[in-house]
């Protein structure tokens, strides 16, 4: 449809704008009883979390078992993740967008979906970290006092937050126009993809700067963690949309062709050995050269003064990666979905394991006065996870529960159906 | 989701019953929800409306502040059963102030660590306390080396104690990251923070060098006949839940020529306190005759906390 | 009869022990407040000669105390004794650890309730602290300048006074050594293993 037709069939938006919103509320509730069954599923484990969540408020933070020593936990191991994923769907707007890949650009919106459910869930596992969430409108410039732009955790807000407005703005221009039947204006979402393809970049870096920057943390004072933070972004954030894609195909028979996966799986052969290289140099620096600084490290892979808490998981990340590098280097991870599903759940896992853990906590151990406390999560950290998680499920569910039929086209506005 | 070409109004005749059982799942959603976070109706219990809009500090006229004292002061003696007073004492002008520690002296007995805790009301079931104090083996300035839970006679054989708490650093990493200025340094060198207005994200504690920060993991426990009743706004005041909080140098007591508490606690006569602004102070006399050092020099921060031995 | 040393309690005494140390230490420069504005740094001392408590009390039940000069003017000195273990009478059980010393290299044998310098002229035992300085120089010059011996009250003296020890507050002068301390307040961090259970020199 061009331009013209668009001015002829002007949209009276206060009209159809409600009706796109009723229509979508339609979509996102009916489904089948398998949609139903997982939509419980999540809703039940999502109140788990927020009764958990409920209840630290309450009693404090003491429910969790962070410490002055290792002060961020779980929470912020999860955020630190998913900022990673949300950053990953830009591996589908670069090929879609930059070099024109027709099928990826019918589905890159699965990426961008990912990037809103991603970042909600990053802005709920910082919440959940804070110790006084009811102040939380001090972080709002404005009303609050915002350390900008000193404090990186500033430019993460600015960062994580715009993500979230430059995705909620694509997916929903493109979803409402489909819905109108109309061809999307180039002029309202193109500039907005290829900010947003920048914007993806910084959220990781960003969120990378905001450990990098701390002179007082060797393990995490790293110039390359930021690169090693995109290099398994975009392992985790594919990986994660691959296995998306294979669900929508087989559980919910969305007929979704192979190229895009094809371009995934290539990319992840590529980024998940950048990231293997990238430990690796790291792994050299700190064993080769030794010393203090790098006894986080040698804590997180061997332990360290009869402490080992952490080294089960250091090595469950490496071999996850390693074996998932392999499958994808395997000519089958181009044919076989077996081979490519297995992949991406442990290149997923691995990065999980990786960024969590493995990246987090042991920049707490040893201490800062090299005293060693250990930390493994709480139950209510688990279940405030879990919560937020399923919730992430959720919208990441519905979100595609809504675009899928419009985007197929199953589903119009026919009150202004020029047919 | 093999539905068919559906229009975009639900015709209800058609899909009552199914709009009927939404409805249905709405509703009991929205309850279990709401019973899940039924723990938060607690929540006012623990944040009045006066505190959860209560300015930052800088922002609060004088007016206010002693609004907000006369407040605080009511709530200790709610909380707490304890009458105390609260002030303010602001910086003295062409005071800079510094903390100097004789670790030849220094013997590792941990009466600073008490006293500081004593002083600054911490929570009695942790032993909390804004000072750490390490065992190291003579030979070596490695930390890794050092132990905080010694507990047999000192000084022992072949240690020497090095004693940790905010260095007051003049380039403090913990300031620059917080996202609310929640925490700022002081004309006199001393790093303060509005207890009423962090929002306990933390990150201050991973930023700070010397292990030097901590937060209020649980409301602090304290008897009645044990609170110090003389508290300032931005010290030894106590500390709500969740929020960080950090050694000052007991401003309330340094700001009106005192000495801090650790520093008459301690028996053995290691620490040195003053203004090093004064040519003729105790710490200017030491920093030109003695050869001192700072922890961590090489992270920049600029401590104003120096260490020294005798020959 | 065993007799054991008591020292005088080198009580703060604000008619007699106020002194100013150093060269005007801590002058607040800030406030260029004339001297005459200091409160005093005040030194513990003690009030005058020791007394020596007897063990049995007086008919009474009082305890009696003596003066050294009550035994010491009838007894000639005994330049050469260094320690405790040759008297059969007096300060049996007194130990003595402090270097080579005899007891009369600060016990003043020409009258003993006083203390005498190594030049010979006698000093009060409320000046012991002068006697101290003679051999222990680096210390007095800490002291001098607060880098040495504990004090309480104010840094600021324009605002408040302050009281130093003595030497004789920490130091046994028969038995320098500061003694060993057990530490009662350690720190009970969630988490943080307590020192027995770790391994080897203990990481904590």
């Amino acid at each position: 449809m061009s331009q013209a037709s668009t001015h002829e069939h002007r949209p009276q938006h206060w009209m159809s704008y409600p009706r796109f919103l009723s229509r979508s509320l339609g979509l996102a509730t009916d489904g089948s009883f398998g949609f139903y069954a997982w939509m419980t599923c999540l809703t039940a484990v999502f109140l788990v979390g927020a009764n958990a969540w409920a209840n630290q408020v309450v009693q404090g933070m003491v429910v969790t078992n962070m410490t002055d020593h290792v002060s961020w936990g779980l929470y912020i191991a999860n955020f630190t993740f998913m900022v990673g994923v949300a950053a990953g769907g830009v591996m589908m707007v670069i090929p879609a967008y930059l070099y024109h890949d027709k099928q990826m650009h019918d589905v890159v919106i699965l990426g961008e979906l990912l990037a809103v459910a991603a970042i909600v869930m990053c802005l709920m596992f910082v919440t959940a970290d804070l110790g006084r969430p009811d102040r939380f409108w001090h972080l709002i410039p404005g009303i609050g006092r915002f350390n900008f732009p000193i404090s990186m955790l500033t430019w993460d807000v600015i960062v994580l937050n715009g993500y979230l407005l430059l995705n909620l703005h694509i997916c929903g221009y493109l979803l409402y126009t489909r819905f109108l039947g109309l061809t999307p204006n180039p002029r309202w979402y193109v500039p907005f993809v290829f900010v947003s393809i920048v914007w993806a970049i910084s959220i990781h870096t960003v969120t990378a700067f905001l450990y990098a920057g701390l002179g007082g943390r060797p393990f995490w004072n790293t110039a390359l963690l930021a690169p090693r933070f995109l290099a398994s972004a975009f392992v985790s954030g594919p990986a994660f949309i691959i296995l998306s894609m294979f669900a929508l195909r087989k559980l919910a028979r969305v007929p979704l062709p192979d190229g895009p996966v094809h371009t995934l799986v290539k990319i992840i052969r590529i980024t998940i050995l950048i990231n293997l290289f990238m430990l690796a140099s790291e792994l050299f620096t700190e064993f080769y050269s030794g010393g203090a600084h790098t006894s986080s490290a040698r804590y997180l892979y061997f332990g360290l003064h009869g402490f080992n808490g952490l080294v089960p998981w250091a090595w469950s990340a490496i071999v996850l990666n390693v074996i998932a590098a392999a499958l994808f280097l395997t000519p089958a991870a181009m044919t076989r979905m077996s081979v490519v599903t297995i992949a991406c759940a442990l290149a997923f896992i691995g990065v999980w394991i990786e960024k969590g853990m493995g990246l987090i906590i042991p920049g707490f151990i040893p201490s800062t006065l090299h005293e060693i406390v250990e930390y493994t999560p709480s139950l209510v950290e688990w279940k405030v996870t879990a919560g937020i998680w399923a919730f992430g499920l959720m919208i990441y569910t519905i979100a595609l529960k809504i675009t899928i039929p419009i985007f197929s086209g199953r589903v119009r506005d026919l009150a202004r159906d020029p047919e | 989701m093999g539905e068919r070409k559906s229009i975009s109004l639900p015709v209800l005749g058609q899909v009552s019953r199914r709009t009927a059982m939404k409805g249905v799942g709405a509703t009991l959603g929205a309850g279990a929800f709401a019973a899940a976070i039924s723990p938060l109706r607690r929540i006012d219990e623990k944040v009045t409306a006066e505190e959860f809009m209560q300015r930052h500090y800088k922002e609060l006229s004088d007016s206010d502040k002693r609004d907000v004292f006369t407040r605080l002061e009511a709530q200790a003696q709610d909380e707490y059963g304890a009458d105390v007073s609260i002030s303010d004492p602001r910086p003295i002008p062409g005071t800079l102030f510094v903390y100097a520690i004789n670790l030849s002296l220094c013997n590792g007995n941990g009466k600073c660590v008490e006293a500081c805790h004593r002083e600054n009301n911490h929570d009695r079931a942790t032993n909390q306390s804004y000072i750490r104090v390490l065992e190291m083996p003579i030979g070596t300035m490695d930390m890794e080396q050092g132990n905080t839970t010694y507990d047999h006679p000192v000084p022992a054989e072949g240690k020497f104690y090095m004693p940790v708490q905010c260095q007051q650093c003049q380039e403090p990493p913990c300031v620059d990251v917080c996202p609310v200025e929640a925490t700022w340094q002081e004309d006199d060198g001393i790093v303060v923070v509005d207890y009423n207005w962090c929002i306990g994200c933390r990150y201050c504690e991973a930023a700070c060098p010397y292990h030097a920060r901590r937060f209020n993991w649980k409301k602090p426990e304290i008897p009645a006949d044990e609170v110090n009743p003389d508290q300032g706004f931005l010290s030894n005041r106590i500390r709500p839940e969740g929020v960080v909080e950090k050694c000052h140098f007991c401003l309330h007591r340094t700001r009106n020529g005192r000495l801090p508490a650790c520093l008459e606690a301690c028996p053995t006569g290691a620490r040195v306190f003053g203004n090093i602004l004064d040519p003729d102070s105790d710490v200017r006399w030491i920093m030109e005759n003695k050869r001192v050092y700072v922890l961590k020099e090489e992270l920049g921060t600029a401590p104003s906390f120096f260490y020294f031995f005798d020959s | 009869m065993t007799v054991r040393l008591a020292f005088a309690p080198s009580a703060f005494n604000a008619e007699s022990g106020s002194a100013t140390i150093g060269r005007g230490s801590n002058i607040a420069r800030v406030s260029d407040a004339s001297p005459a504005e200091f409160f005093p740094v005040v030194i513990n001392r003690p009030e005058g000669p020791p007394r020596l408590r007897l063990d049995a009390p007086d008919a009474l039940g009082r305890p009696v105390t003596v003066a050294c000069s009550t035994c010491h003017t009838i007894r000639e000195p005994n330049i050469e004794n260094r320690s405790t273990i040759d008297l059969d009478e007096f300060h049996q059980g007194l130990s003595v650890l402090h270097g080579e010393l005899a007891c009369l290299a600060c016990h003043n044998p020409g009258d003993y309730d006083t203390l005498r310098l190594a030049d010979g002229r006698a000093i009060e035992f409320s000046n012991v602290m002068t006697l101290c300085a003679q051999c222990h120089g680096p210390q007095w010059t800490d002291y001098q300048r607060g880098a040495h011996g504990g004090m309480s009250g104010h840094w600021d003296l324009t605002r408040g006074g302050r009281v130093r020890n003595n030497c004789i507050d920490c130091h046994d002068p028969h038995a320098p050594a500061f003694p060993m301390m057990q530490p009662t307040f350690k720190p009970r961090d969630r988490f943080l293993a307590p020192a027995h259970s770790r391994e080897g020199g203990g990481h904590g």
